[in-house]
């Protein structure tokens, strides 16, 4: 009897079960089968982080609650297995619809694996003009444009107003018109900033280099091309002839400046040299916001990370005029974009245009920490840039968008890890070799980049 | 009976190769498998994510281009790949320093700890314990104590020991690969528990016989001791080889991946890493990765074809 029982109630269970899955199946609004699947591809640059991760997943959410065709998940990947999964996932055929938010740079590196949005962006009409002009064309690549501009992280100088106060010198312009602040104001008072243990600046006979306690500029977390383009040179960032065949390495403006940093380190003290970028790192991480350095050029993107409870009074201030009496100062940028072998791209041109919408690229920015690259949102942003940062001068920010180095100092070219391995080498030969000839060296660069080029064009002719 | 035998004997097979199943298909998908696919891909070029182009010898012709040029003419832009002969220079430059240190080091410290002295226990765990912690987590340690300007070494060396002008570690290009070879001692109780293991193996009998005979320290040491051990030596001899030419994870902290200061840390691992990941030329690092197996084999052959003059098996006749 209680067999018969057992076997009822089991029978009765599994009827359940499949009757609570046939309902599950039948309660689903049929259209939802039919909805177009866009996979966001998180992970080569920033967004990885937890609150990073929920904010995305409110996006997804929000673009799927009012789209009833296509439905939207952004796949967050670690930043250090980005790249071995993205390629296992295109070699696998199953290359995510969009892959972002990408810097100039990885678009570069990639730079023949994204469709071109010209022909989606000709069918639509769709209007441009409300881009900061830049940022459209920095993501434009000889032969294609990789997506429609995110956001842009324009650069300036932080500086630590205690610092000055200390030094009893008066803090820099916020007046981009004002050439006097130039190369030459900049290496005084990095000069006059920079101490030693005892407290001596770089101007006294007793400094001590080899025991310096704060430097009085830095410019430490970019790359060789990054610290050239502020020089002037006509390829400004990019170290290659406008059809990318001749390596412009060695220009008397990147000579220049390859000879000024050198010298600032290693002669005027004023900015760290590898051993003391070593032990800044290791103290803090952090050169500003360790109160290592009393003057910081670096980016936007730095403001979310870097100035959060400072135990000192600080600013920014525009980047200072070159030596040739220009302003150049560095740009970064980011934009999604779109494999070339990906399903579905109608749906992901849908998303990609949802996602820089005015209705929401003030959200997605803030999920990342850029500067929204569209004109008709700047008093928006403004506003909550100024809620967020009271004391800082927002003007600085904006302004210096006009200043922006085009080439770009990510831009594309051939074979561009290799390019920039090359230049990297170059400049961690600046840092580290007190006696090192600069032109020389850039000389040697030079030729070892134009034989990557050249390699680079006779197997892509 | 011999069919009884025969049976046996087959069920006795089958049984062993049942249990050795699992490895053998984890061998052949997960090593042999790969293994055969990066010798196709090394005669191709393949960026991984296009499919993989047939290109015969020409990764290897980069490899050796311009190697008979360089070495009538010494100019190093002769060859077609510098930084391939770059990483290989570096990483056996590193082999030759930090194998026999390594060797004498662990040896040394385990002869120490096989002595009677107070608190053994505690020394050999001591003396083990930085084995056992990952490598990222002893070179962040390393990096902290070789910095020039806030490490703790360089004040011991000006401070203490009276060098005026103490090294730039791995800010330095010439000193960039000893402080790798310093940072590698740390892990040395690894080997030195093997050795440890080899002492205690040795039958007491044969220092009794020595001390019978009138053998002082020294000549126990060299006569009982040393020869006694030589397999345990040639056994941490391969591994550490072998070990050398995949030395990666270290480097590649300390560096960020670039090899520097001028690549005077760019081993052979993180060049080719740097191939197969940075450049996408995936072809062009399994030509290397064959390459690196060729060098390693005939290094390890070289090895134990020496050790019948070296190597001491107890209960081994010479040439039988």
């Amino acid at each position: 009897m209680s067999f018969l029982r057992w076997r009822a109630t089991l029978l009765l269970l599994v009827c359940t079960l499949l009757l609570a899955a046939c309902g599950a199946t039948n309660s689903q609004p049929a259209a939802s089968a039919e909805k177009t699947k866009v996979i966001i591809f998180v992970g080569f640059g920033t967004g990885t982080d937890p609150d990073q991760v929920s904010a995305q997943e409110a996006l997804a959410k929000k673009f799927n609650d009012s789209h009833d065709n296509i439905t939207v998940e952004f796949m967050i990947v670690p930043h250090d297995q980005a790249t071995e999964r993205y390629l296992a996932m295109v070699a696998g055929d199953n290359a995510p619809q969009l892959v972002g938010p990408l810097g100039v740079s990885t678009v570069a590196q990639f730079f023949d694996q994204w469709e071109d949005v010209t022909p989606y962006i000709e069918k639509d009409g769709y209007d441009l003009s409300d881009f900061y002009g830049p940022s459209v064309t920095l993501n434009k690549y000889p032969t294609l444009n990789a997506g429609l501009p995110l956001g842009l992280y324009p650069s300036f100088l932080f500086y630590n107003k205690d610092a000055f106060d200390a030094a009893g010198l008066p803090y820099p312009t916020h007046d981009y018109n004002d050439k006097t602040w130039d190369i030459t104001a900049l290496e005084n008072v990095a000069t006059q900033l920079t101490l030693d243990a005892n407290g001596n600046t770089a101007t006294s006979a007793d400094f001590d280099a080899t025991n310096i306690k704060q430097w009085g500029y830095a410019d430490t977390w970019t790359d060789f091309r990054g610290q050239m383009t502020m020089f002037g040179a006509p390829n400004k960032g990019r170290p290659a002839s406008a059809d990318y065949k001749t390596a412009q390495v060695n220009s008397a403006e990147w000579k220049y400046g390859a000879k000024w940093l050198h010298s600032g380190v290693h002669e005027k003290h004023f900015m760290p040299d590898a051993a003391g970028q070593g032990a800044i790192d290791s103290a803090s991480g952090d050169p500003f916001g360790g109160g290592h350095v009393a003057m910081w050029y670096s980016h936007t993107w730095y403001m979310s990370e870097g100035l959060n409870g400072l135990p000192f009074k600080f600013d920014i201030a525009p980047l200072f005029y070159n030596q040739k009496g220009e302003r150049i100062a560095r740009v970064h940028a980011d934009l999604f974009t779109m494999p070339k072998n990906a399903k579905n791209k109608d749906a992901a041109w849908e998303v990609m245009k949802w996602l820089v919408a005015p209705e929401q690229i003030i959200d997605v920015c803030a999920v990342y920490g850029c500067l929204p690259a569209r004109k008709s949102v700047e008093e928006l942003f403004k506003a909550k840039l100024k809620e967020r940062f009271p004391t800082i001068d927002h003007g600085v920010i904006f302004q210096s968008i006009e200043y922006l180095d085009d080439p770009n100092h990510e831009s594309y070219v051939p074979d561009w890890s290799k390019v920039n391995d090359a230049l990297n080498n170059t400049l961690t030969t600046i840092y580290t070799e007190p006696s090192a000839d600069t032109d020389a060296l850039l000389d040697t660069t030079n030729q070892d980049v134009q034989t990557i080029f050249d390699d680079y064009w006779a197997k892509n002719p | 009976m011999a069919r009884v035998s025969r049976s046996l004997a087959w069920r006795e097979a089958a049984a062993g190769y049942f249990f050795i199943v699992p490895w053998i298909i984890g061998f052949v998908v997960f090593t042999f498998g790969p293994m055969i696919a990066s010798l196709y891909y090394s005669f191709t070029e393949y960026n991984i994510i296009t499919p993989p182009k047939w290109v015969g010898l020409a990764n290897y012709a980069r490899v050796f281009s311009g190697v008979p040029e360089f070495l009538l003419t010494g100019d190093v832009r002769q060859l077609k790949d510098p930084i391939f002969w770059k990483s290989l220079q570096v990483t056996l430059y590193f082999a030759a320093l930090s194998l026999p240190l390594n060797l004498l080091c662990s040896f040394s410290l385990a002869i120490l700890l096989n002595q009677k002295i107070f608190g053994l226990r505690i020394w050999r765990t001591i003396y083990f314990l930085p084995s056992i912690i990952s490598g990222v987590a002893v070179t962040l340690l390393w990096l902290r104590i070789l910095n020039p300007r806030m490490g703790i070494l360089n004040p011991f060396l000006r401070d203490v020991l009276g060098i005026a002008n103490p090294p730039g570690w791995l800010q330095d290009p010439n000193w960039a690969i000893p402080a790798l070879v310093l940072m590698g001692l740390w892990g040395v109780g690894g080997s030195m528990i093997i050795y440890l293991a080899g002492l205690q193996g040795i039958p007491t009998d044969l220092y009794d016989a020595a001390h019978v005979d009138g053998a002082n320290r020294w000549q126990t040491f060299w006569s009982v001791t040393f020869p006694m051990m030589t397999p345990v030596l040639f056994y941490n001899l391969v591994l550490g080889l072998i070990g050398t030419f995949q030395y990666f994870t270290e480097v590649y902290v300390a560096t960020g991946g670039s090899g520097g200061p001028q690549r005077a840390t760019m081993f052979y691992n993180l060049y080719l890493y740097q191939n197969a990941f940075n450049y996408f030329e995936m072809g062009y690092a399994s030509t290397m990765a064959w390459i690196l197996f060729v060098i390693v084999l005939l290094l390890t052959t070289l090895i134990f074809r020496s050790s019948e003059a070296w190597v001491y098996y107890e209960g081994q006749l010479r040439g039988k």
